[in-house]
């Protein structure tokens, strides 16, 4: 993957060598991301650990900032690497792509530098402007805001000018339109308000209309696109498919936006509708799961009965990470969303270790995974090879990835269960009520088990880069 | 049959919301309602095309 | 023949599923859109005269009070009508041994909720619920009977007032440690310890429905001598 930029391959198309520059930088941040997991982990489990060092809420920050930016970076990476085999065109702006990259990650570098380092201010707008804004997951200061608009500018400019340019797809039609939302929301959560319910308000705006409706279309997409490259499933299925998908996903999940205006000082008619559109999240979520297997299936059967021989796959591993990405959205999206969504069950785990399990799972189910199946199938096509299949260390990748995930996400469930009884509904919540769980047994065993599965997901990640690195190397020697 | 809302602030969706459902209910009927006139326009279009 | 029929299903039509995905999206915007308008109307801030009547009435008549509710006594009860308990603005009482003007209190409120968020609170505790599971949640700890009088929070502050303690508490959180999970040392001064404690009574007089549920259980246990402070 590292040397892909030498060997000079996609058949010369450079939005492919744009698009591979974003995956490097995601994956290492993914790293970043594991890494500082680990630490909040063990400071639950161990508190004088970097205790006013490196405290808890640096970690966490770090945690899910790098969670967030590496899979921006992953997706603006998949956009660029499906562009020119989609518009039927190379994108416009290469150049302009580039220096926005480059201009990204000098951002990138130092906000994490001044998190890491400087960490906390004095209570000033300067704070917000330059060291942080302490809005969970978005973080970062407001010239970084700035600067991210602007670069992503440069992005939706490339990409819909070379979308107006070339073929319009289906496929592309809904990236244009659904990217330009993504975008937009960022601007919601720019401003300051000393009203801490506005605030809560339209932060929602960001994360909730970011992942529960933007993200789940764009991914929609990247799947379309994975099942027609990688195992030839026809056009008009696949866009029809993503149609419906469009519909249901923000049929249901624009209004579920309800399920966090519950308790934030909004009034009570969210919970009616906060339940009961976010109750019918979970439905895209299974018709993606059906679609995916289905196609597959569809596909092998015909390829068996026109009396070819094996696999129609033509990219293991990326195909893997996709169908782990339609259980996976399912379960961690679907499931774990729909347990906690109805505001009679949410008024007791709201903010609790069960909201830390879903979040874990689903941002993995629905994210990761297609992101990481992009970066294989971006490998292929940096060697330029016709088939690529798994190898030990992409197996061992995927199956360490996911049951730490896996384990993890149970752990955390069990904790928030014992969270939820103890704290919650035994002793009302307050002050005492929260130490009191923290303190039980079966909960510090979870945190245990969590840490544990913790070092499973990052010994995973190691298989991970390194078969990036290597996967595809011995096929491209061959053919040339 | 219809009761005060129960909410601090008196609006319009606080009257819609009476209690089962009924706001929510009645949001979800007016979204599909007019997929059902989609359909029968696309079925003509359809039948009167290729 | 079969070719026929597909053509004729609409259920297989590109055309219906992209029209009703537009339709679909473009409608569920515009609810949104007023939906959101609406709500903004109620969660802006009260104003003081609000605040008076409230005080007057035993209740709360905006769902987010205005800066002066720091002036105000705050509890937090149960509602028969609305099956969850509900904040109750009740007599004036001193913040910081003062009555604060309306300018004073909103000034206090600005710098208290800026340094929540420079010093990045949220990615430990939960505010409305939102936010880590690190330490407690913040919504209702203004209320929290381990800062009020008799609790162990005045007692190991040396402090008269859950102001003060609290207050005390911020500036210098690992002198007083309440459990082997320690706040760290954030160098907040004085002005914004004062101002992130007219931020957290300001928020516990918001109108949550009824989250936390139950917190009047803590309070009842705390009275029967369970405590956790060590
Ligand atoms: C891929 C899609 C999804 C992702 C990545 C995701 C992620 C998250 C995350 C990270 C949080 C915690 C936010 C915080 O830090 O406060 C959260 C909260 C929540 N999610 Fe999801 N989610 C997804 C889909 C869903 C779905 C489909 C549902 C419902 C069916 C759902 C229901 C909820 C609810 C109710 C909460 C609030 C939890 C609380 O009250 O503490 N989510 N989600
Ligand atoms: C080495 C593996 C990992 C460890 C040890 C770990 C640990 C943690 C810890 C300790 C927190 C703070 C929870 C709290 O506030 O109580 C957290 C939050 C979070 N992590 Fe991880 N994590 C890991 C991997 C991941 C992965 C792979 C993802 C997603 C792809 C992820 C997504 C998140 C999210 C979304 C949150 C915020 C949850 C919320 O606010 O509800 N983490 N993680
Ligand atoms: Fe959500």
């Amino acid at each position: 993957m590292l040397t892909s930029i030498k060997t000079n391959e996609f058949a010369g198309s450079e939005s492919k060598k744009l698009a591979m520059m974003y995956f490097r930088v995601a994956i290492i941040l993914f790293g970043a991301q594991l890494l500082m997991g680990l630490i909040a982990a063990i400071q639950f489990l161990a508190p004088n650990f970097l205790f006013e060092v490196f405290d808890f809420s640096v970690a966490r920050m770090v945690h899910i900032n790098a969670l967030v930016v590496w899979m921006l970076y992953a997706m603006i990476g998949s956009v660029y690497y499906l562009l020119p085999d989609e518009a039927g065109v190379e994108t416009v702006g290469i150049g302009l792509g580039k220096l926005a990259f480059w201009v990204l990650t000098a951002a990138v570098a130092v906000v994490v530098l001044v998190y890491i380092f400087i960490q906390v201010g004095p209570g000033k707008e300067s704070t917000i402007w330059l060291i942080n804004e302490g809005r969970e997951y978005i973080e970062a200061p407001r010239w970084a805001d700035i600067g991210i608009v602007v670069v992503v500018l440069i992005f939706y400019w490339n990409v819909f000018a070379t979308y107006m340019k070339g073929q319009k797809t289906g496929i592309l039609t809904v990236l244009v339109a659904d990217l330009l939302a993504l975008a937009g929301l960022y601007l919601a959560g720019m401003f300051f308000t000393d009203n801490i319910s506005m605030d809560q308000y339209w932060w929602w705006w960001v994360i909730h209309l970011w992942v529960e409706a933007t993200w789940e279309v764009f991914v929609g997409a990247l799947a379309a696109y994975g099942l027609v490259k990688i195992i030839n499933a026809k056009r008009e299925i696949v866009e029809m498919w993503l149609w419906i998908e469009v519909l249901m996903l923000f049929g249901s999940g624009i209004l579920g936006l309800g399920h966090h205006y519950f308790w934030i000082g909004t009034p009570e008619y969210w919970w009616e509708i906060g339940a009961l559109f976010s109750a019918l999240e979970p439905v895209p979520l299974v018709a993606m799961f059906v679609h995916v297997l289905y196609d597959w299936g569809k596909e092998q059967g015909i390829a068996k009965a026109e009396g070819k021989p094996g696999s129609v796959m033509k990219n293991g591993p990326a195909m893997a990470w996709i169908v782990t990405n339609a259980f996976g959205n399912f379960l961690g999206a679907g499931i774990w969303g729909f347990f906690h969504t109805l505001p009679q069950v949410n008024i007791y785990t709201h903010g609790t270790q069960f909201t830390a399990a879903h979040g874990h799972l689903a941002f993995f189910g629905a994210y990761a995974t297609i992101l990481i199946g992009m970066m294989y199938l971006g490998v292929q096509g940096a060697y330029g090879i016709e088939r690529m299949k798994a190898t030990f260390k992409s197996k061992m990748a995927i199956f360490l990835i996911t049951f730490g995930v896996i384990g993890m996400t149970i752990a955390l469930t069990i904790a928030g269960y014992e969270q939820v009884l103890v704290e919650r509904a035994e002793l009302g919540a307050g002050w005492n009520a929260f130490f009191v769980a923290q303190d039980l047994p079966w909960y510090v065993q979870a945190q245990i088990w969590r840490t544990i599965m913790g070092v499973v997901t990052f010994v995973g990640f190691i298989y991970l880069v390194w078969d990036l690195l290597t996967i595809g190397k011995k096929e491209a020697k061959a053919a040339a | 049959m219809f009761e005060q809302f129960t909410d601090v602030v008196p609006s319009f969706f606080g009257y819609l919301n009476q209690g089962p459902l009924t706001l929510t209910i009645f949001l979800h009927t007016v979204i599909i309602l007019p997929m059902i006139w989609i359909y029968f326009d696309e079925k003509k279009k359809l039948k009167n095309g290729k | 023949m079969a070719n026929e029929n597909e053509k004729l299903s609409v259920w297989t039509s590109i055309s219906f599923w992209r029209r009703s995905a537009a339709w679909v999206t473009g409608f569920a915007v515009i609810l949104l859109i007023w939906l959101t308008f609406n709500t903004m109307g109620q969660i802006s801030m009260g104003t003081d005269a609000d605040l008076k009547k409230a005080a007057q009435e035993h209740r709360v008549v905006s769902r987010v009070p205005g800066p002066t509710v720091i002036n105000y006594h705050i509890d937090y009860k149960m509602s028969k009508k609305r099956g969850h308990e509900v904040p109750v603005i009740g007599a004036k009482e001193p913040f910081f041994g003062k009555e604060w003007s309306e300018k004073e209190a909103a000034a206090l409120l600005h710098l208290g909720k800026l340094t929540s968020q420079a010093k990045n609170c949220m990615n430990c505790h939960t505010l409305l619920g939102n936010g880590a599971y690190y330490a407690p949640d913040l919504t209702k700890a203004w209320l929290d009977p381990a800062w009020q009088k008799g609790g162990p929070m005045q007692a190991m502050t040396n402090t008269n007032t859950t102001e003060e303690a609290m207050a005390k508490f911020l500036q210098n959180p690992s002198q007083y440690p309440t459990h082997a999970r320690m706040m760290p040392n954030l160098g907040i001064t004085e002005e914004e310890a004062k101002g992130l404690v007219a931020f957290l009574k300001h928020m516990s007089s918001i109108d949550t429905n009824g989250f936390p549920r139950n917190f009047s259980k803590t309070v009842e246990q705390f009275k029967t001598g369970g405590t956790n402070a060590h």
